[in-house]
């Protein structure tokens, strides 16, 4: 056997196996069968960004936990970018290699498609690429939707009148121990009312214990349709702004307002119209659908197979979050491109 | 939007922080990372145009030695020609010059032999004319005058000297 004449690799297989086995019976998928020991908790997950305090920051201003990663990804661009250019090396190294590497990629790209006229769009092209690729790459951290305060039932169920939601559906964890700050781990979740149920009979919470539920102090940027918004248009605005500058004022507006060639190519010119809506939101839903699955898939099986059944997960988020700023960052580049082109040739 | 959780503070927060970034990023890495990229770029070109221009040069000092080689060899081939051309017709001036001393010192050799042969033969027919004139003297005495003497003398000088001619 192979195996046996290396130890160390013997035993990882050893103590990763067990930490599986650990982890598949103590999480949710063992609490089917009464096992269940690990106590698990879900994190309750919702679409819009979730302030980091019940009262109004800074006059009336909420600022959400997807802010906070957002100007945290801000700072580490920023240092690693002071931290690349403070002393310019002739033979590269470090990170200025690695901005190196990822400016020549685009430039190449770039040129590739519309030659030297693409310079102008790699400082953008640039900058999403490595926003949307920080921010994803730290939402996975852990922490990222673990730690946070805890929403009072009253708040909660004010929230809830507010939308018009039936109290019913409103599900709250019954944390162990008390305090405005909690963590998701182990066992510190013990049970789950409903907002009706804490409503009806304030007692079912027992002493020590508190209802309500967690919200994050962070969450990975792109799960919020405000960051991803407003890098599409961001980069829609400076599409435009290229391609009037490039084509022209009357050169670019022909191609949206069509009188002069017939009814067709102004049907022609409506749809281009409706297609640079249709950009915006195709950039903003697929940035935001893809990370926020990812924090589904993540949340989901942390739930399910705690410890280390996460593992895969997580590189796989990775990877996702490296293929969604590409894409972004590239189809940036490309649109710019053939915005810029001049339209007189067909 | 609401449920969305798109809301006008959020967005507006966003974009500020996004164009911060965007504006931060780009003078703070993207300007010095361009431009070393572009010096870099630059740098090697003309490092590449110079190695060019001295293989060039190189190539040409190399060529015009070579001429240069080659011409003194061609001209170092003439001037040993040229040698060799004095030096043939110096030598056949010298055997030319010799041929014509000994051609002349044959010659007056020969005249030499010549006229002292004459001068034998002279004195030969002299001492003869006088023997004859004495022998006559003796035998005509007192019988022959003076110009029939004379004739005699000058008939017998004639024969003699046709004598000494025809041999």
């Amino acid at each position: 056997m192979k195996l046996l004449q290396k130890p160390k690799l013997l035993l990882a297989i050893i103590v990763f196996g067990a930490l599986f086995v650990i982890g598949l019976a103590g999480g949710a998928l063992g609490d089917a069968f009464g096992l269940g020991f690990l106590g698990a908790p879900i994190a309750a997950l919702q679409l819009p960004a979730e302030p980091i305090s019940s009262e109004p920051n800074i006059g009336g201003f909420h600022i959400t936990n997807t802010m906070i990663t957002t100007w945290a990804s801000i700072v580490i661009l920023m240092v690693l970018g002071f931290v690349a250019t403070r002393k310019i090396k002739e033979v590269p190294t470090g990170f200025q290699n690695v901005f190196e590497v990822i400016i020549e990629y685009f430039q190449k790209l770039g040129e590739g498609i519309s030659g030297k006229r693409s310079t102008q769009y790699i400082p953008l092209v640039m900058t999403i690429f490595l926003f949307i690729l920080v921010a994803n790459w730290i939402g996975v951290l852990p922490g990222f939707g673990t730690i946070g305060w805890i929403e009072t039932p009253e708040d909660l169920i004010h929230h809830a009148e507010e939308q018009h939601k039936d109290l019913s559906q409103v599900k709250l964890n019954v944390f162990n121990g008390s305090g405005d700050v909690g963590i998701l781990g182990f066992g510190s979740v013990s049970d789950t009312v409903t907002a009706e149920e804490w409503e009806h009979d304030h007692n079912i919470i027992e002493d020590g214990k508190q209802a309500g539920i967690l919200i994050p102090f962070l969450r990975s940027a792109n799960t919020d349709i405000n960051t991803t918004l407003a890098i599409a248009l961001v980069a829609m605005f400076f599409v435009h702004f290229w391609a009037l500058r490039t084509l022209g004022f009357r050169s670019h507006a022909k191609k949206y307002i069509n009188f002069k060639q017939g009814p067709i190519w102004f049907a022609v010119g409506i749809l281009e119209l409706i297609s640079e809506v249709g950009r915006v939101i195709s950039f903003t839903f697929r940035l935001f659908g893809n990370i926020f699955a990812g924090e589904v898939l993540l949340v989901a099986m942390a739930f399910l197979i705690p410890i280390i059944g996460i593992m895969p997960f997580i590189g796989l988020e990775l990877f996702v979050g490296l293929i969604q700023a590409y894409v972004f960052s590239m189809l940036t580049l490309v649109f710019a491109s053939v915005a810029g082109a001049a339209h007189d040739d067909h | 939007m609401d449920a969305l959780g798109i809301n006008l503070p959020g967005l507006i927060t966003q974009l500020v922080s996004f164009a911060i970034l965007f504006a931060a990023l780009w003078m703070v890495l993207y300007k010095p990372i361009a431009k070393a990229m572009g010096d870099r770029a630059k740098k090697i070109q003309d490092s590449l145009e110079s190695a060019d221009k001295a293989r060039e040069e190189a190539d040409s000092s190399r060529e015009a030695m070579e001429k240069q080689i080659s011409d003194a060899r061609a001209e170092g081939q003439k001037m040993i020609a040229g040698a060799k051309d004095i030096a043939d017709r110096f030598k056949e001036e010298e055997l030319a010059k010799a041929k014509e001393e000994i051609k002349a010192e044959k010659q007056r050799a020969e005249a030499d032999i010549q006229r002292e042969r004459d001068a034998a033969i002279d004195g030969l027919r002299r001492e003869f004319a006088s023997i004859v004139v004495d022998a006559a003297e003796k035998i005509v005495e007192k019988s022959v005058d003076q110009s029939k003497h004379k004739d005699l003398i000058d008939k017998v000088m004639k024969e003699s000297s046709a004598l000494g001619k025809d041999k």
